[in-house]
């Protein structure tokens, strides 16, 4: 073989185990056929590839439970040997990490086994609800959205009353240390905590910088320029590039949260404090006008779009910005799932174009803000057949520990406790690449500042993911008139339904 | 050989533009589980110049393509589908042959013995397609929970026969139909009994039949969703319910569900090649007899 030939070759099989294409054996077993040592994989390939090695080595060492924490397992653990725990959870970056790295080192050390059942959100929903209705405690833990805490609020033990059991608390869990946004917006209903913060997808800006530049246009740090920018954009480079993009499938609670965006940052909100829908009045009409123009500068499939379909769109370079889910920049970072990696930026949600509404002007906890949050938390089922040994588990996937080995090994989703987005570990992946943490100080800021709550009442998730999507999608399709007539007639389905409970 | 040569060149082409208008889905579909992420989504779509890569078979399956060949590694995919897709094969398998043996029986009776309500029995049996499924998961669930059925292949096996079981009665019903009476008539003049007659005459007539039913079957089962979706939980998985898992928080993992939807098409493919003979006579049956 030439030399050059190996060499290329060489740096070829090196590059795809730095970026973890390749696994350690295949690697060796390569490079020694190669004609390359292990003694001198330092030496010969310069600073990069073994830098790199030294770091992919570090990570194997270091992306492991605290021995303090596995030492606690396995103490806390051992009256519970031979259960199992079932968990049903929508595919989130922190439940597939936990499920597919993470579980087997809880697993060995407490003896209890783990099932986690990975499933749509809609289905997810579905299962639980079966479980609810039966009693029976199929699933030991619950994955509940935000939008379903209040209809959960009852099924579940609240978290506070858990940790006064010394016996099974973990030490320094420090439930203070969840972002209290989080625990307001995702985890509260009425005085009860429906469980913990577990994963915290949240609206933020995300843009094409390069095209920013090389139109000279300002970035978009209010709604008005974002609305101009996209306009631009889609002047410029329309039909290839379209300056924003959006998830406006009808019928698809993605469909609501793209509208409550733009509903409280025109100063409107969903419901008023005395309980009835508001989001038919001067600002909620306000925020469809804008929305309407904004919707000009979108790709035409965006009312066909789910979330997937607007994140690959900016993936692939057809849209040019989303005021979306942070959950997607590490995929934008990824340079073989996206063709803009590295030319990402974010940045906080653009400023509201009329003063925010409070939380006093508003109804059932809605919290207005332009960062329209998601998330979800984690709960023990009050059905569960093993509760204490399901509230280890519980501690466990949310413990400060995993919670950062869950944001590094699970592709920069966003924390749900403050030290975490401080730790070393996390911190060094704020680097260009898959798998990023780079956007990570711009989510804390949202989540502390700009952030947006629905309200909790126990017909959202009805509200949310079917009567609000299906009149916003009819309105779009132009089956419902206009904006005021389509919104007043949502008013009086919407106002009807919280009417009977 | 009928007509010009023109004409049957005209019908070869006709032939193959048919076959590759309905092959191309397949293909489209089975070529994005070779596709690296960027591909998948190309504009316009890389329909053959791509680099082909098998990462997406590696997450699925934990096969890897390395210099020494083609390496399975169970559990080392990011998901490891391959005993769901053995959980697929058990289920679909077991559920066509209860459904089947249960569905010629009772076929048979109807086709051939005159009993009170026979007909309204027949009209009963159809009737039960025309019930969404979703009308008794629900139920179904409780009843399964309260068994110990939900999540066990009992079960599965269990749901996916009593699904497919009044479409086998009614078609194996017709291919009795088709076959003539007087047969049964002569070897009952012969001294045979009536299960002697289904065993050794009826049967074997109705062989093609019995393939075409249980093909159909099997595809039934293979696809099912919703039984398999509400009425397991973690052990037992049938192929459709983990392709949905693919759907994730972050978007749909095309290449991975492309790659489990490909390798899943072979067991129902094997399936129809193994009965295909059969099957071709089975759907024909009608217009062979009478």
């Amino acid at each position: 073989m030439k030399d050059s030939i190996r060499k290329a070759h060489l740096a070829s099989v090196t590059d795809r185990f730095v970026r973890g294409q390749m696994d350690r054996r295949s690697f060796l077993r390569a490079a020694s056929i190669l004609g390359l040592g292990a003694g001198a994989l330092g030496m010969g390939l310069g600073r990069r590839p073994f830098y790199g090695i030294s770091q992919a080595s570090a990570q194997e060492q270091e992306l492991k439970p605290s021995a303090e924490i596995t030492k606690w397992l396995s103490d806390v653990g051992k009256p519970f040997a031979g259960t199992t725990l079932r968990l049903a959870t929508e595919s989130t970056p922190p439940s597939n990490a936990i499920a597919t790295q993470l579980k087997q080192y809880f697993e060995e050390a407490t003896g209890i086994k783990v099932e986690i059942e990975v499933l749509p959100l809609e289905q997810v929903l579905q299962k639980l609800t079966l479980d609810v209705a039966s009693s029976l405690g199929t699933y030991d833990l619950y994955y509940i959205d935000q939008s379903w805490a209040a209809s959960f609020s009852q099924d579940v033990f609240d978290p506070r009353e858990q940790l006064k059991n010394a016996d099974l608390a973990m030490p320094n869990y420090n439930i203070d240390d969840f972002l209290k946004p989080l625990v307001d917006g995702i985890a509260m209903y009425e005085d009860r905590m429906v469980g913990v913060p577990y994963d915290i997808p949240i609206f933020i800006m995300q843009y094409r910088k390069d095209v920013w530049d090389e139109l000279k246009l300002p970035p978009p740090a209010t709604l008005d320029d974002l609305l101009k920018a996209s306009a631009a954009i889609t002047d410029a480079k329309g039909p290839n590039m379209y300056g924003t993009s959006g998830q406006m499938k009808s019928g698809h609670y993605s469909l609501e949260c793209d509208w409550t965006a733009w509903l409280w940052g025109h100063g409107g909100s969903i419901f008023g404090p005395d309980g009835k829908f508001t989001g038919n009045d001067e600002a909620g009409l306000a925020a469809m006008a804008y929305w309407d123009k904004l919707k000009a500068t979108m790709p035409p499939g965006v009312d066909g779009w789910t979330w997937d379909g607007e994140g690959q769109s900016v993936g692939q370079g057809v849209a040019a910005s989303m005021l979306s889910w942070g959950e997607f920049f590490p995929f934008f970072d990824d340079p073989k799932a996206s063709k803009v990696s590295g030319l990402m930026e974010a940045m906080v949600p653009p400023k509201p174009a009329a003063t925010l509404r409070t939380v006093e002007q508003t109804g059932f906890g809605e919290i207005p803000g332009v960062g329209h949050q998601g998330g979800s938390s984690l709960a023990v089922s009050k059905y569960s057949k093993s509760p204490d040994a399901a509230w280890i588990f519980m501690q466990w996937a949310t413990s400060a520990d995993t919670q950062a080995l869950i944001t590094v090994l699970g592709g920069g989703t966003g924390p749900t406790r403050t030290s975490v987005y401080d730790d070393p570990r996390v911190l060094a992946n704020a680097r260009v690449g898959a798998g990023t943490t780079r956007h990570l100080p711009v989510v804390r800021d949202t989540i502390a500042n700009y952030m947006g709550s629905e309200p909790d009442l126990p017909a959202w998730a009805e509200l949310s993911s079917d009567m609000i999507p299906v009149a916003l999608g009819k309105y779009f399709a132009g089956q419902s008139g206009s904006a005021k007539e389509s919104l007043d007639a949502l008013k009086t389905q919407v106002d009807d339904l919280v009417a009977k409970g | 050989m009928n007509g010009s040569f023109s004409t049957r060149m005209l019908r070869t082409i006709a032939a193959w533009v048919v076959v590759a208008v309905f092959f191309f889905p397949i293909y489209y579909w089975t070529s994005v589980a070779f596709k690296h992420g960027n591909d998948i989504f190309n504009r316009p779509p890389k329909l053959f110049a791509f680099t082909p890569t098998f990462d997406n078979f590696q997450k699925v399956f934990g096969i890897s393509l390395g210099s020494g060949g083609i390496t399975v590694t169970p559990g080392g995919g990011n998901f490891y589908m391959a005993p769901r897709v053995w959980d697929s094969i058990v289920i679909a398998t077991l559920s066509t042959v209860l459904a089947v043996a249960i569905a010629t029986l009772a076929a048979y009776a109807l086709s051939r013995m005159n009993f009170r309500g026979r007909h309204s029995f027949v009209g009963w049996v159809l009737s039960t397609r025309m019930m969404p499924p979703v009308a008794v998961a629900v139920p179904m669930f409780f009843i399964y929970k309260n068994f110990g059925l939900i999540d066990t292949y009992t079960g599965m096996v269990l749901i996916h026969a009593l699904m497919n079981l009044p479409l086998a009665v009614l078609l194996m019903k017709s291919f009795f139909d088709d076959i003539p009476s007087e047969i049964d008539e002569s070897a009952i003049v012969d001294g045979a009994s009536r299960f002697m007659i289904f065993r050794r005459i009826v049967l074997p007539m109705a062989k093609g039949g019995i393939a075409a039913t249980a093909v159909l079957c099997f595809i039934f089962s293979w696809t099912e969703f919703l039984f398999a979706l509400t009425l397991t939980t973690t052990s037992v998985k049938t192929v459709p319910v983990v392709s949905s898992t693919f759907v994730t928080s972050i978007g749909t993992a095309w290449g991975n569900m492309a790659a489990l939807g490909a390798a899943s098409i072979i067991p129902a493919f094997i399936v129809i090649l193994l009965v295909q003979k059969h099957l071709v006579r089975g759907l024909t049956m009608g217009s062979l007899k009478q």
